[in-house]
């Protein structure tokens, strides 16, 4: 930072000293102090990586404004004056963000980046002829932060541009194609240079490669191994081998070629790389005339720019001293990339598994692995692709390349079972290699090498084990894997993780999520410990493909009624929300949406996190529902009751269902409560209905609706958790009123009195059914909180009858006249749920069940 | 005052389904006033240039017709679903004195016909279509580059001064003849601090398109000139003609006569017309003035470098980000009225729509409707490729967040507190609620609110009350 800042000083000129005498200096000085390290989210990142970019571009522009100053007034036209005054005024709304100091170059027309030199981000024309390749070259270079149809905005981080140099991009290349890109003359922002050359300085230099089954410490740059070398830690661990000749070069390290990807094929894409030959398949199967445009304004070939011909150095260095060679390296801010040499590792036995003849893997699929496997190694990290858009087949292909022992983390039993069954499906390992490891089931692979399917929950237990699961870990710790695959890395705990990465011994990990955001700071964890983020496909660009389904988002803006909003007022912010999530104009809504979607045939599903609007408006709706209260084998029997009876159209699902619950049939989603102001779990949410691409329909095929009652803190986190979506280019249609709701026949809550009574029952609801997801608690084996879980950790609801006797004594107290009426009205309301309950419970019931449930019901009702 | 109907853009100014809004300022104008403008040709040609496509069809129909025509000859060329547009038509033609009202035959005003026949073939010496100046050896005329770099500055000058009013900058005053009409038109307003302030009115004129601006500013100046007494015919009739004259050319003031030497001050502190120096007897016509009547952009718009106002520059996305490809300070500037505006780049400005930015604009009086204009009528031509052209989301946003404005309802009335007791309380309330009066009540406070026209009979009730308690 003090080099930066000294430069700038010394670049300054005496006449803008003269116009802006010494405060300035000041204020330079305290900016340091004052002004946090920009950008925020580099907590992880070493001091000197980051930039004080205001200070140099105030001196840029103040240095720009004080010549234009100088200028005799008298030279210029009338015009010009007049222009450059009213500039002046202007210029004040952008702070410090004004860079029409910048001069544009002659063909800016046809280059399609902005570039801010304050903050690193990036401005793209979409609709220019080259923006593919530079949206290409920009994903890999930079975090996208909105990408709507004709504008797409990205920004330069460390963490971005530490991705970028781990996929084998180097730093003078990264400028270099900025620069080309950029509408503005170069000097393109120094600052921003000076940021891409610091993060880039130390990053991704050096890669701890396993080869022949010894670790390696390589670099292309030999200086940076002798300074690592300086370092006592690495110095003692490293391995000498004794030497036959004393020549210099040998002495230091060896050198080999550097890795190219060569003849290593990605399964599933032989028949495209014989005509796309060995270059990145997306950018050469392009448009010719395209690409060739691309590299006419670019002038790099964007193959060239992935490999690097240099020779590569490497010393050895003990095995056993790994772990503190990896942390003494990241703390010299020298941190390690992970690179497994597959195909030189001959110590660990190959596993012969091979995608099946028939698969296929989608453009975008081949993309984001030829990230990964870009130098002919298996690269660790992160690839960010959205729900439904064949995640699975990613992680299964990687696995087929690398063709070495491997364990896939997932988060639940069942999602366990569904990576097997798609293992089976997509390639031809046989049933003999793919083993599972659950609370249920414990198996070993026979052979040398085989599949271990798991959850995170089992792995990474510390607390007492069954003697067959501890059996089981020591199996999993006692080897080497090639490759551990995390599925949906965003949901598990940071301790977890750190738990899993530890115990388990592997060359390769490989992350698949949908959602790279979070509301807490995990994601610089997920970077730390996995590796950088290798790909993140675009939703606007795959659904316009038809990859994933085309979804129409709508908020629904139902009012309170009065008597709800009266309530809402004199609350606590608990029951706030049950009487938002309650409002009886809600109800009706969800009531008309669910009508007119089933009445389309589409299958729809509830979400809703608060568990006892959840089950009111299921009861109410006679819908089946599943909250962490309702059993294993019951929601298993809804789920695929939903999946397969024409006749049940409508599920109502709890938080439970927000992730790893695959409903393909699913082509409708209504939100009716959600955890305040997540932005991953909408983007979750939607994920549910993505999938529905296979109903093409004209325009949309899938419809997510969000109700939200108008003037309550919902329509605040709504706006909020919509940030995610709306970024990816989804726009939220807002509906204030559904057409034809009063006409609806036996519309729910249509009188005062219904709404009343409705509005009783949640006045009287315990305080504690408030709370969101509060059916969801930890268990072994599993993670918490996903619809598959074997167990919630038992129903921690009570049952409706023990409800009604505990609102009895709490209105037992008598508020005056209306304690009669308000006590019948609620048991008239509490024995027509109890009714209900028993209609979507009985269809679940096998047959015998049916016939005794029904006999109970009518039963109940005669009495 | 500038018309508060939402402002319907089109590129072809002839084609606009509303009439141009300085016809019913003529139709209200006595039929001697108009038969003496019509003596002009120049006039003629101006007036028949801002009427409709079919009022337009029917005059040249008529034009070169010796005789009056039967009504019922030229109704039978009308289908039937053209037969409304054709009589409004015919009423609006009426009103200009253009056709005289009659029920059985069409002829056009004979000064009308005359006039316009010259203006179409040329010939007689009446001058009114300008007289050029001779050329001046000694100095060179001006070119149109700096013709329309005149133009813009002092057109720009005049907008930026209402745009940055009161946000405590100090732009270039225009002069005091503009800042009088501006004041007058009431688009500024002195505030209590006695400085020129914009008012909602002005907002909502910096969203019209130029070539309206204009006209608005020259209908203003047109009251203003029957205060002043001035001869509307002349006043007029001097508009007109510089609507028809040559762009880069000169002209002489020779012909003019008092009333139009007059106006050229106040002509050029708009930017309408350039003179060397004010006693100058020659003046040239810029861009602005020459393409009055015309469908021309009134402004250029590529020019160079120092580019003008552009036309189609907005790109909206669904995430309420605004794209303006401009470097032009001004159209930066009225951006700013109702756009949170972010990073500026040489040739584009980065912003977004929020609800804050939107919140200040509907303070200013600005309305959905209008924003939503401004941002059709200047849209990317990559935005054009959309259907509809801005994503439907953001434009009900923007009308919600008007709509939310309107939520309370304000009425007028008095509150009636201190009640002695509750008996009196209740027994007023029951006489107002009699009388149905009664707005709001509480009980518990003893006070109520009641409409205004119930107050003198409450006020009276109370009065007698306390008397009879009193007594």
């Amino acid at each position: 930072m003090i080099s930066t800042k000294r430069s700038a000083e010394v670049g300054t000129p005496q006449p803008a000293k003269r116009l802006k005498p010494s405060d300035d200096d000041i204020e330079l000085a305290n900016e340091d102090d004052v002004i946090p390290p920009s950008p925020p989210d580099t907590s992880l990142v070493p001091k000197s990586a980051t930039i004080n970019f205001s200070a140099l571009t105030r001196k840029l522009a103040l240095n720009k404004r004080s010549t234009d100053d100088d200028t005799p007034v008298s030279g210029l036209s009338s015009f010009e004056v007049h222009r450059r005054q009213q500039d002046k005024l202007i210029s004040h709304i952008f702070m410090d963000q004004d860079f029409s100091w910048l001069h544009l170059k002659l063909d800016h027309q046809s280059r399609p980046l902005w570039i801010s030199p304050e903050d690193g981000h990036i401005i793209l024309e979409a609709f220019s002829p080259i923006a593919e390749q530079a949206q290409d070259f920009l994903t890999a270079i930079s975090e996208p932060v909105s990408r709507p149809a004709m504008i797409h905005e990205y920004k330069l981080t460390s963490y971005s541009l530490y991705a970028a140099v781990s996929v084998g991009l180097q730093t003078d290349d990264i400028i270099e194609v900025l620069n080309r890109l950029s509408k503005v003359r170069v000097p393109v922002p120094d600052s921003i240079i000076a940021f891409i050359r610091s993060c880039t300085l130390s990053y991704g230099k050096v890669k701890l490669v396993l080869k022949h089954n010894k670790y390696f410490v390589e670099s292309n740059h030999p200086e940076t191994l002798q300074l690592l070398l300086k370092d006592r830690v690495i110095r003692e661990a490293r391995i000498v081998t004794a030497q036959t000749d004393n020549s210099i070069k040998a002495a230091t390290f060896t050198t080999s070629k550097a890795p190219t990807r060569g003849n290593l094929v990605i399964p599933g894409t032989e028949k495209k790389k014989d005509e796309a030959g060995d270059g990145t398949p997306g950018q050469s199967k392009g448009n010719p005339s395209d690409a060739d445009l691309f590299t006419s304004v670019v002038g790099v070939d964007a193959d060239e720019i992935e490999e690097d011909d240099d020779s590569v150095h490497a010393f050895e260095i003990d095995d056993k001293k790994i772990d503190e060679i990896k942390k003494r390296c990241n703390e010299l801010e020298y941190p390690m990339l992970e690179e497994y040499d597959f195909r030189n590792d001959t110590l660990n036995a190959n596993l012969d598994i091979d995608l099946k003849p028939a698969t296929v893997i989608r453009p975008y699929q081949e993309t984001s692995l030829s990230k990964m496997f870009g130098n002919g190694r298996a690269r660790s990290g992160i690839i960010v692709l959205p729900c439904g858009a064949g995640k699975t087949l990613v992680g299964i292909t990687a696995a087929c390349t690398i063709k070495k022992s491997c364990l896939v983390l997932c988060t639940s039993s069942v999602s366990v079972m569904q990576w097997k069954q798609q293992f089976m499906q997509w390639s031809n390992v046989t049933d003999r290699q793919i083993a599972v490891f659950t609370a249920d089931q414990k198996e070993k692979f026979s052979g040398e090498s085989g599949i271990v399917v798991s959850t995170y929950s089992m792995v990474a237990n510390t607390h007492n084990r069954s003697h067959s699961a501890q059996k089981m870990m020591d199996f999993l710790t006692s080897r080497e894997w090639g490759f551990i695959l995390l599925d949906e890395v965003h949901v598990v705990p940071a301790v977890m993780f750190r738990r899993v990465v530890t115990t388990i011994k592997a060359h390769s990990k490989l992350g698949l999520t949908a959602t790279l955001v979070r509301e807490d700071d995990k994601i610089a964890d997920l970077n730390y410990m996995i590796g950088p983020k290798l790909y993140e496909a675009n939703w606007m660009d795959l659904a316009a493909k038809g990859h994933i389904a085309n979804v129409q988002c709508a908020e629904v803006w139902c009012p309170m009624t009065p008597e709800f909003y009266h309530e809402y007022l004199k609350e606590q912010s608990r029951k706030r929300m049950l009487l938002y999530c309650m409002n009886p104009n809600k109800f009706q809504s969800c009531q008309f949406l669910i009508k007119y979607h089933e009445d389309r045939g589409d299958k729809i599903i509830v979400f809703s996190d608060n568990v006892f609007a959840l089950e009111a408006y299921a009861r109410h709706l006679k819908k089946l529902f599943i909250h962490g209260g309702v059993g294993q084998l019951e929601r298993m029997a809804i789920l695929s009751k939903f999946q397969h009876d024409p006749n049940v159209n409508t599920i109502f699902l709890s938080k439970v269902g927000d992730t790893s619950i695959d409903l393909p049939e699913a082509t409708c989603l209504i939100q009716i409560s959600s955890h305040f102001g997540s932005r991953r779990q909408e983007a979750q949410r939607l994920g549910r209905i993505l999938r529905a691409k296979r109903r093409n329909d004209e325009g949309f095929n899938a419809f997510f609706y969000s109700l939200v009652s108008k003037d309550t803190q919902e329509m605040f986190y709504s706006t909020k958790r919509q940030q995610f979506l709306i970024d990816q280019g989804y726009a939220f249609k807002v509906i204030t009123h559904l057409d034809g709701m009063e006409n609806l026949p036996d519309l729910v809550y249509r009188t005062r009195d219904e709404q009343i009574e409705l509005l009783q029952s949640v006045l009287i609801a315990n305080d504690n059914e408030a709370e969101l997801g509060s059916d969801i608690r930890h268990v072994d084996g599993d993670l918490a909180g996903t619809v598959t879980s074997k167990d919630f950790g038992g129903p921690t609801k009570f049952p409706p009858t023990q409800r009604t006797t505990g609102s009895l004594s709490a209105l037992s107290g008598g508020h005056h006249m209306s304690y009669i009426e308000q006590n019948k009205s609620a048991n008239k309301g509490i024995s027509r749920a109890g009714a209900s309950t028993a209609a979507p419970r009985h269809k679940l019931f096998a047959k015998r069940d049916k016939d005794k449930a029904s006999a109970r019901k009518e039963a109940r009702m005669a009495g | 005052m500038p018309s508060t109907q939402p402002y319907i853009y089109s590129e072809n100014g002839d084609s606009t389904p509303t009439p141009h809004a300085l016809l019913p300022f003529l139709q209200s104008q006595s039929q001697n006033t108009l038969t003496r403008l019509y003596q002009r040709p120049s006039s003629c040609l101006s007036i028949f240039r801002l009427l409709a496509p079919l009022e337009r069809q029917i005059i040249m129909n008529l034009l070169w017709l010796e005789s009056a025509i039967a009504a019922s000859t030229m109704a039978a060329w009308v289908i039937r679903e053209g037969k409304k547009l054709y009589e409004d038509a015919l009423a609006t033609l009426g009103r200009l004195n253009i056709i005289p009202q009659s029920s059985t035959k069409l002829a056009l005003n004979g000064t009308f016909k005359s006039g316009l026949r010259q203006a179409m073939t040329g010939g007689g010496s009446s001058g009114s279509f300008g007289v050029p100046a001779d050329k001046d050896d000694k100095r060179q005329g001006i070119d149109i580059e700096a013709l329309d770099g005149y133009a813009l500055e002092r057109w720009e000058t005049i907008l930026h001064y209402m745009v940055s009013s009161g946000t405590g900058q100090s732009p270039t005053r225009p002069s005091q003849g503009v800042l009088f009409l501006l004041q007058r038109s009431g688009l500024m307003a002195l505030s209590h601090s006695s400085l020129l302030q914009i008012t909602s009115a002005g907002f909502q004129f910096l969203l019209h398109s130029p070539h309206d601006q204009l006209w608005d500013l020259l209908l203003q100046y047109l009251h203003l000139a029957e205060e002043r007494q001035m001869d509307l015919v002349e006043v007029l009739g001097f508009i007109f003609m510089l609507s028809t004259m040559e762009l880069g050319r000169e002209y002489s003031t020779e012909n003019l006569s008092g009333t139009q030497k007059a106006m050229l001050e106040d002509l050029r502190d708009y930017g309408l017309i350039w003179q060397r120096k004010p006693s100058s007897r020659r003046f040239s016509p810029t861009r602005l003035s020459t393409t009055l009547t015309s469908s021309a952009p009134p402004l250029p718009t590529a020019r160079g470098t120092s580019s003008g106002p552009q036309e189609g520059f907005i790109i909206l996305e669904t995430n309420y980000r605004v794209y303006a490809y401009t470097d032009n300070p001004l159209q930066t500037a009225v951006l700013n009225l109702f756009v949170s505006l972010k990073y500026r780049f040489p040739n584009l400005v980065v912003g977004s729509i929020t609800r804050d930015s939107v919140k200040k604009a509907l303070m200013n009086g600005i309305s959905a409707d209008q924003i939503i204009s401004y941002l059709t009528a200047h849209a990317h031509p990559q935005m054009r490729k959309n259907n509809p052209l801005l994503p439907v989301t953001v434009q009900d946003q923007i009308r919600l967040w008007e709509l939310e404005r309107n939520r309370l309802k304000s009425r007028e009335g008095y509150l009636y507190t201190a009640f002695a007791s509750q008996a009196d309380y209740e027994f007023v309330l029951n006489y107002a609620k009699e009388l149905d009066v009664v707005v709001w009540e509480n009980s518990v406070k003893r006070c109520f609110f009641g409409t205004l026209e119930g107050h003198s009979n409450i006020k009276g009730f109370i009065e007698r009350r306390t008397l009879a308690a009193g007594s």
